[in-house]
């Protein structure tokens, strides 16, 4: 596959901005709600292909950032009345301010920890907005005021996801991409060369958990109506790993691919709730096992292939 | 506030469930320690245990308890084609592609559970489960303090395994370096495929201890997974005996969470104690003493 430039993929990408941007004129509201979800999950991929595929961190504590945005979102909104965009900014900085905060604790022992400790962060605050009332406990929070239609929502989530695009493309095309990449294939040998392995975890994880905070604040206003168990369910984090284990870890079209893919398979299987969630199980195992780079990968090898044969 | 008697009893079985968890936190140290593997399928290999103490109970009509050695032979016979088949062929890969799976292996087990046994939340009941042992000013249920010995002996047991016998010093070995253990022909792969259906065995039997003193649900597992990792972090990775004492240490502090802020914190408490322990003692807090 050709690499553009990254010029050229910023062009690329408010190309497709301008262009979605005009699709509730055309589009019926079906194709709509399947948008917004594949713009969200595009958003939550996005940030977990920065961490991961870049700095070598699996998280599966994506739900706690998505709920942790939802109740930030409303607690604004039913509070103080603030517009839609002071709210996602305030998401924002909840995300990004959470993730400096738990990092002395997720960051120690390096890799494997992370990953629990995602999760075990997730089940905390899950348990917390349970057990606090003020929080609206199991029953959770109604939104106060009508939520914006959902051609505005649909807006919402496309300026959110070209945000995560634009800061994964800047993290990918420029100076920062090597230090990423550095920090995830030798922490120690990074250091040795003058790079700061703890500084470099840290932005990636405040960039990443404020990208999805700011998804869940969008996410939970569309809903209206939020609860601990939906918005910090681990079935947040089993999509993400899905998506970006679909589409291929640490590869630019993998997220995208990816969220198509989920969103298609949920709306195929949308009957079998169950059978849903196993499928996807199987597919992960299988990908894994023979596809670590994904179906993006895949392709790219593919496509390798059938060059040199022709070439032969 | 209620009163001393009843404060030192919730304490008690706080810390005697504690205990039993500690054998299924155990199986995970092992595995984590020599695979370096984050078994995401542990909690899940514990609720397979308490379907098989329930449906041991329901066919053979004999105690579950006595049934003990089968189920763990099952647990750990299951465990073998996924260590064979999907963590083997895994193991140049690095630790991610193996954790990945094994979370895999979890969202599919919880959705098998749902779909075969239903979402009901069962407990494996026996007449005794609910007599009551006094002790002075202490009233534990009885089956609190049978499953407690029982798990204590089982991880009197295994630390025996490891320390004693040529088993433990392969095991010890290919933990402590790999490379190095394979070199002085040690067969690393099977003491891998061994620990992994040990630590299997672990979970299965504690989930018969679990499903028999207390309850479970098909998404039972990722709770107790999250619990018994705390205890690992607690007692320091690595340390046998130091996970039977992080299993008592969270026991006790969950019972002091649930008895001054509410029943609802019991697992609150654990998850924060997790992290705090993560930032501050990251190896645990015998091995922090000890240097």
């Amino acid at each position: 596959m050709k690499t553009l430039s990254g010029l050229a993929e910023t062009g690329l990408l408010f190309g497709a901005f301008i262009l979605l941007w005009f699709a509730p004129d055309f589009a019926d509201d079906y194709a709509l709600q399947i948008a917004f979800r594949v713009l969200i999950y595009l958003t939550l991929a996005e940030s977990w292909n920065l961490l991961a595929g870049s700095v070598g961190l699996v998280s599966l504590g994506t739900s706690c950032f998505v709920g942790l945005g939802a109740y930030v979102a409303f607690g604004l909104m039913n509070n103080i009345d603030a517009p839609l965009p002071l709210v996602l900014l305030g998401c924002a900085l909840a995300g990004g301010a959470l993730a400096a905060l738990v990092s002395p604790a997720l960051f120690r022992l390096r890799g494997l920890y992370f990953t629990v400790g995602t999760l075990a962060l997730a089940e905390l605050l899950r348990l917390t907005m349970v057990n606090v009332s003020a929080f609206g406990g199991a029953m959770g929070i109604f939104l106060k005021m009508d939520p914006p239609a959902l051609p505005e929502l649909f807006h919402y989530a496309l300026a959110v996801a070209l945000i995560a695009s634009l800061a994964i493309t800047a993290c990918a095309r420029t100076r920062v991409s090597v230090i990423l990449r550095a920090v995830r294939d030798d922490e120690d040998a990074a250091a040795q060369m003058g790079v700061r392995p703890y500084r470099v975890k840290l932005g990636a994880f405040v960039l990443a958990s404020a990208l999805v905070a700011i998804a869940g604040g969008v996410q939970a206003t569309k809903l209206g109506a939020i609860e601990p168990y939906g918005m910090f369910g681990l079935q947040w984090s089993i999509d993400v790993l899905s998506m970006v284990i679909i589409g291929g870890v640490g590869l630019r079209l993998g997220p995208l691919v990816g969220a198509l893919f989920v969103v298609a398979l949920g709306e195929a299987l949308a009957d079998y709730p169950e059978a849903h969630v196993a499928i996807a199980g199987v597919i992960l195992i299988v990908l894994i096992r023979f596809a670590p780079r994904g179906v993006v990968g895949f392709a790219e090898n593919l496509s390798a292939l059938t060059k040199k044969r022709a070439n032969a | 506030m209620p009163d001393a008697g009843t404060i030192l009893s919730t304490i008690v079985s706080g810390m005697l469930l504690g205990g039993i968890l500690a054998l299924t936190a155990l199986g995970l140290s092992i595995v984590l320690g020599v695979m370096r593997l984050v078994n995401l399928a542990h909690g899940d290999f514990l609720v397979v245990g308490a379907y098989a103490g329930l449906f041991f109970l329901r066919f053979t009509g004999v105690d579950p308890l006595l049934g003990l050695p089968v189920i763990a032979l099952f647990v750990a016979v299951l465990s073998v084609p996924l260590y064979r088949l999907l963590l083997a062929p895994l193991t140049e890969r690095g630790a991610e592609a193996q954790m990945m799976t094994m979370f895999a292996v979890s969202i599919i087990l919880e959705n098998v559970f749902v779909l075969a046994f239903s979402a009901d939340t069962r407990s494996i009941e026996r007449d005794y489960a609910t007599l009551p042992l006094t002790v002075g000013p202490v009233t534990v249920p009885l089956i609190y303090v049978v499953g407690f010995v029982i798990a204590v002996s089982l991880i009197l047991a295994v630390h025996w395994l490891i320390s004693r016998t040529r088993f433990g010093r392969d095991l010890r070995a290919s933990a402590a370096d790999a490379q190095a253990a394979e070199t002085l022909g040690v067969d690393v792969k099977r003491v891998q495929l061994a620990t992994f259906a040990l630590g299997a065995a672990c979970a299965g039997v504690g989930g018969t201890l679990i499903g028999a003193a207390f309850q479970f649900s098909p998404s039972s597992g990722a709770a107790y997974l999250l619990n018994s990792l705390a205890i690992v972090v607690l007692g320091g990775l690595g340390n046998v005996l130091g996970t039977l004492v992080g299993g008592l240490m969270l026991g006790f502090l969950q019972s002091l969470g649930g008895l001054t802020l509410g029943d609802g914190y019991r697992d609150l408490v654990g998850m924060a104690l997790f992290l705090l322990v993560l930032a501050f003692r990251p190896d645990g807090f015998l091995a922090a003493r000890r240097s």
